[in-house]
């Protein structure tokens, strides 16, 4: 019966070396260790042994049903280190194919725009104040400087909502400056003034007759235009980098005196002369002053202790100016063709 | 304004300048230059015409001419008729560029050779005449045009308005020599040269009736005036600033105007009835033919010059007809006077007019022009139209200008500027400017010139030096002095409503944004016209009214997409709406934001329903981004909205908006095809809501899950089954959702099956199977009771 054993546990031995599948190393140990298997099949033929061979035999069938157990135990080990060397073959998948990602809208490119001028506003200090878009006239034109019947208001050509021309649609986002004021009441003041403002003009690539702007309004003592000069620079260069310039040029706007245009450097050529820039090296952005004493005093400030600036201009033109749209009117037709073009 | 760098620079005293470098000093200024248009005319050629023919083939009317350059005889084909042998004409050669950008090249028609181009006045930038060749009444063929007409540049200058002065050459030339530090040659006021008897007083006599609308009347007469065409160096430039010679009388008084700013008027005094001038209001109904045509009815807030008889002449916009000067005129009163611009802008606009002199005018011009004007006019008058100056002119001037001084320190306009001017240099700015300067102790008292009314205090008399001394010169700062008060940071109300569009950018929606103004009818059909404002003068009819719902305009988004072929969109947008206020309808209205989506080209009603679900499902993920927030809802209707798939979404109980598929008649409106799912909220009481969160604890023991199919009548909706389960479950029920929706299969007709997954769990140990079997069990006999619900397993 020992060789009976020996030369089962030689077979099993074999058998769990050649087992190239888990699966039929599985079969082996069924074979051999199972509750049929082959040394299960010896035990019943124990008891007719002489009793004194009988914990040899014992001994022997165990150590050697051991030995197949360690032997499919290796050999399972090995069946998986080999499968781990192959799996770049095994698993290899086209990693050139094209991606499929996950449903995710969009923000719109206006979105963008503006936070990104709040973001830097508010990293001056500035903070952000909302007004309404249905204004009085007396916001939007008589507290800025702008008297009934004055010339200047045809600077800006006015939607009515009623007809004594009382309530209008707001000409800019100044209106924003007296009402800051009167929330606020003591300078210092910096706000960061963003919204829809409407100009009853004819709509082409540059012009719309609704749009959004931005304006940002300090006051406190001892404003300079230095001062409007600098903080346009830095919103300039931390828009658009460090390498560009503004300069600003001398104009009119009934409230704030001086008066500025401002122009930016242009990116393309870097002030050099190009197309884009129509060859002077500037791109207009925006209108810029020192608040009109009078708008201070219609705010409820004393203009003899405070002075301070104001600045704005459209978003859609920063944003052309930024992504090199080249009709302003691509912002608000949705095509979902042009706004999937922005993160 | 159109401006004659030429004559500019005749005034200004300069002849050192090019034309680009003059612009962009007058831009730097504060004289934007909109373009510069060099005139240059060295290349065009005087030619002598010799014969011309017609061509011999071509059937398109061509005449061939033969023509002398001196040197040379060309044989040109031009396309008209009006020069004739002996006419002197201008001539471009082949390669030439003529001033309007055209390139002359040879050419050949019908066999015939072409070598050059005879040219009309508005191919040379001369005039605006294109009818035919432009004939020359001097020179010799072949001479360069521009030894008889000298090159020049016509600037486009913008002129801001708050500087009427500025609409001249004469205050444009002050500013170009301001600008190049120095100081321009002449006087403003021009000298008064002898003049005739009788005083033109006794001739004529004004009186002003309405001194608020008339501050200044000048009156002079000229008399032995022979009306005829101006000299050409007068029509030349009157051309090259836009305005068309009409005869020497009517060419000076827009030559002065041009030069000085200040309009003028000339009348034929013999056609004045009772030699009278009344400055008046007009009376009702009076009538006027004005020179442009027009039969204009009056009305009393209209300011009129009258004879004794009737109105002669709209104040400031426009003259009469019946007292205009004609060709058989030898005596005009010349009228330089100053209306009030409030006053000239009302009628011209009421009027719809708007000329050269109202548009002066209107922005405020300065009554000391007058005399400068009617000096200057009456000198060129007498040198181009042979007349006689009277002495004595009328002038009604009842107040005189009051000289506005100004008193400041130096260092207040540094202070303004946040540079330091020197002193000298200040001084010296003002002065170039015309303004006089008086220092004493430090204090500076300046009177600015007559004409400059835009001047009256500190901050303006800064702008003058800043803008002469260059604000290159301007270091740039940011404020950043000891700051004692401020106002803390806060996140705005923008920075919250990014964690919106963040939440529904996640979610799979792309953000639109579209116009507050929309078509109103649209509205009104959709049943969204109550509270709409409407604009009260619109551009447009597709943009009459403010909106009072973002959906019409997110449909219209959805449809347009769909005719450039992308059928299904899935957007929204945060905007405001405009809704009168109905305790105070007149004032402002209320401008809450909203929230709008819209997922547009479902196909089927089962899709239908996933997209109002996942609508759902977005919407409460975006509230959560704002605040923990719970959102309930309703079965509800809106005319917009599907009947049966409609919701009201409410927060604690209040209103939100509605949630559901649109109208199919809705859909219709807008051509859209299939079915939508869309939303619209309120966005104020989200954004108010306390938005704080605080960490709880984890759970220590593990959760006890359960599924459980309750079958109930169709009509049972889920929202009460859950309150039913959760009144019935007490405290080990930690959450009760409901999952799935089943029909058919064994369920009796009318039923469904909804299945909820239920969560049961407490904080002191770990549930077991019997404890939460007997809380399911309490569950099941209420269902049952409440909802008439059998159970599946
Ligand atoms: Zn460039």
């Amino acid at each position: 019966m020992l060789a009976e054993i020996l030369e089962i546990r030689d077979s099993g031995l074999a058998a769990a070396a050649q087992a190239d599948s888990d699966e039929a190393l599985e079969q082996v140990r069924i074979q051999y260790l199972g509750r049929k298997g082959r040394f299960s099949t010896l035990t019943p033929r124990l008891p007719l042994l002489p009793p004194e061979e009988r914990p040899r035999v014992g001994e022997l069938i165990n150590e050697s049903k051991r030995a197949i157990e360690e032997a499919v135990a290796a050999r399972s080990a090995q069946l998986a280190r080999e499968r781990l060397e192959r799996l770049g073959d095994t698993e290899a998948i086209d990693v050139t194919f094209p991606g499929t990602p996950p449903a995710l809208g969009r923000l719109h490119v206006l979105t963008l725009v503006q936070r990104e001028i709040e973001t830097v506003m508010e990293t001056l200090g500035y903070h952000v104040e909302i007004g309404p878009d249905v204004e009085t006239d007396w916001y939007n034109f008589e507290a800025l400087n702008l008297p009934v019947g004055h010339a200047s208001r045809d600077m800006q050509d006015t939607f009515f909502m009623n007809a004594s021309e009382e309530l209008l649609l707001r000409t800019h986002t100044s209106p924003m400056q007296i009402r800051a004021m009167e929330r606020l009441k003591t300078p210092p003041i910096y706000a960061a003034i963003p919204g829809r403002t409407f100009r009853r003009d004819a709509t082409d690539p540059s012009h719309l007759s609704q749009f959004m702007q931005v304006e940002a309004l300090a006051i406190d003592e001892g404003i300079t235009v230095g001062d409007l000069k600098g903080t346009i620079l830095y919103f300039a260069q931390s828009l658009w980098g460090a390498d560009r310039r503004i300069r600003i040029r001398p104009s009119f706007f009934p409230y704030t005196e001086p008066s500025f245009e401002f122009d930016l450097s242009c990116g393309v050529c870097g002030g050099e002369g190009c197309r884009t820039c129509g060859g002077d090296g500037w791109l207009e952005v925006g209108g810029c002053g020192m608040i009109h004493p009078n708008v201070l005093r219609n705010g409820g400030i004393d203009p003899e202790r405070y002075s301070g600036f104001a600045w704005g201009f459209g978003i859609e033109r920063i944003a052309m100016l930024k992504y090199d749209v080249d009709d302003i009117r691509l912002f608000y037709e949705n095509d979902l063709r042009f706004l999937e073009q922005f993160a | 304004m159109r401006v004659s760098y030429q004559w500019l620079c005749e005034l200004a005293g300069v002849n050192d300048v090019p034309p680009d470098r003059g612009a962009q000093v007058l831009t730097m200024a504060g004289w934007n230059v909109e373009s510069v248009t060099l005139l240059d005319l060295s290349e065009i050629r005087v030619g002598g015409v010799i014969s011309l023919e017609p061509h011999p083939t071509s059937r398109n009317p061509l005449w061939v001419y033969q023509v002398d350059l001196g040197n040379e005889t060309r044989q040109i084909i031009a396309g008209v008729d009006n020069a004739v042998p002996g006419s002197l004409v201008p001539v471009a050669l082949p390669g030439t560029t003529v001033p309007n950008g055209a390139v002359v090249r040879d050419l050949k028609i019908a066999g015939v050779a072409g070598q050059g181009m005879l040219c009309a006045a508005d191919e040379l930038l001369l005039g605006d005449d294109h009818s035919g060749i432009m004939l020359l009444d001097e020179g010799e063929p072949g001479q360069p045009l521009d030894e008889l007409i000298p090159s020049d540049a016509v600037l486009d200058v913008e002129v801001t308005p708050n500087r009427p002065d500025c609409l001249s050459h004469l205050g444009l030339a002050r500013e170009l020599a301001a600008a190049l530090g120095r100081s321009l040659p002449g006087d403003f006021m021009p000298p008064f040269t002898g003049g005739i008897e009788p005083p033109g007083t006794e001739l004529v006599k004004v009186d002003i009736e309405a001194p608020d609308l008339c501050r200044r009347y000048i009156g002079a007469v000229i008399s032995g005036v022979t009306v005829g065409a101006s000299p050409r160096w007068l029509q030349r430039r009157l051309r090259l600033c836009g305005v068309r010679p009409i005869s020497n009388v009517v060419d000076v008084t827009n030559y002065v105007a041009l030069e000085y700013g200040q309009p003028l008027h000339a009348f034929d005094l013999e056609r004045l009835e009772g030699k009278r001038i009344i400055v008046r209001r007009a009376r009702s109904s009076e009538r006027l033919l004005c020179l442009d045509g027009e039969d204009r009815t009056l009305t009393p807030e209209m300011l009129v010059i009258a004879d004794a008889e009737r109105p002669v002449a709209l104040a400031g916009i426009i003259g009469g007809e019946e007292s205009a000067v004609t060709d058989s005129t030898t005596e005009i009163l010349l009228e330089a006077a100053n209306f009030d611009g409030v006053n000239v802008r009302a009628t011209s606009r009421a009027i719809r007019l708007r000329t050269e002199a109202s548009s002066r005018f209107e922005k405020g011009l300065s009554p000391e022009l007058a005399l400068a004007g009617a000096r200057r006019a009456a000198t060129l008058l007498s040198q181009v139209a042979g007349g006689q100056v009277h002495v004595g002119w009328a002038d009604e001037y009842p107040r005189p200008q009051e000289p506005v001084r100004v008193h400041f320190r130096p260092e207040q306009i540094d202070a303004i500027l946040g540079v330091h001017v020197p002193l000298e240099e200040m001084e010296a700015i003002l002065q170039r400017l015309g303004f006089q300067v008086r220092v004493q102790d430090g204090d500076w008292d300046v009177l600015p010139p007559v004409f400059r009314l835009d001047v009256t205090m500190r901050a303006d008399v800064a702008e003058e030096v800043g803008r002469i001394y260059g604000y290159d010169k301007v270091p740039p700062t940011l404020p950043g002095r000891r700051r004692t008060r401020w106002v803390p940071a806060a996140p705005s109300v923008e920075r919250r409503l990014d964690s919106v569009r963040h939440a529904l950018a996640g979610s799979g929606l792309t953000e639109v944004l579209t116009q507050a103004l929309v078509d109103g009818s649209l509205l009104d059909r959709m049943g969204l016209g109550e509270g709409m404002l409407q604009v009260v003068n619109p551009v447009s009819e597709g943009q009459d009214s403010l909106r009072t719902s973002l959906l019409p305009s997110l449909l219209e988004v959805a449809a347009a997409n769909r005719n450039r072929g992308r059928a299904a969109v899935f957007v929204f947008e945060i905007g405001r709406v405009y809704l009168r206020r109905p305790a105070e309808p007149e004032g402002q209205p209320a401008e809450p934001q909203r929230l709008a989506a819209l997922r547009s080209g479902l196909a089927t009603a089962s899709g239908g329903r996933s997209a109002f679900l996942e609508l759902k499902g977005a919407l409460e993920r975006t509230i959560d981004s704002l605040a923990p927030l719970k959102l309930t809802y309703e079965r509800s209707s809106s005319p917009l909205f599907h009947p049966g798939r409609c919701a009201r979404v409410l927060l604690q109980g209040r209103q939100l908006g509605y949630l559901g598929e649109l109208h199919p008649t809705v859909l219709e409106m807008v051509d859209l095809e299939g079915r939508a799912a869309a939303l619209e909220i309120d966005l104020e009481p989200v954004l108010a809501a306390d938005p704080t969160r605080r960490a709880r604890p984890l759970p220590r023991f593990p959760a006890v899950n359960r599924d459980l199919a309750v079958v109930v009548a169709e009509r049972v909706e889920a929202a009460s089954l859950q309150a039913t389960i959760e009144s019935a479950a007490g405290e080990l029920l930690e959450s009760a959702r409901a999952f799935d929706e089943y029909r058919g299969g064994q369920l009796p007709p009318g039923c469904k099956s909804v299945a909820f997954a239920l969560t049961f769990r407490t904080q002191e140990r770990t549930l077991t199977d019997p404890e939460v079997d007997a809380v399911v069990q309490r569950i099941k006999t209420a269902l049952a009771e409440r909802h008439g619900a059998t159970f599946r397993e």
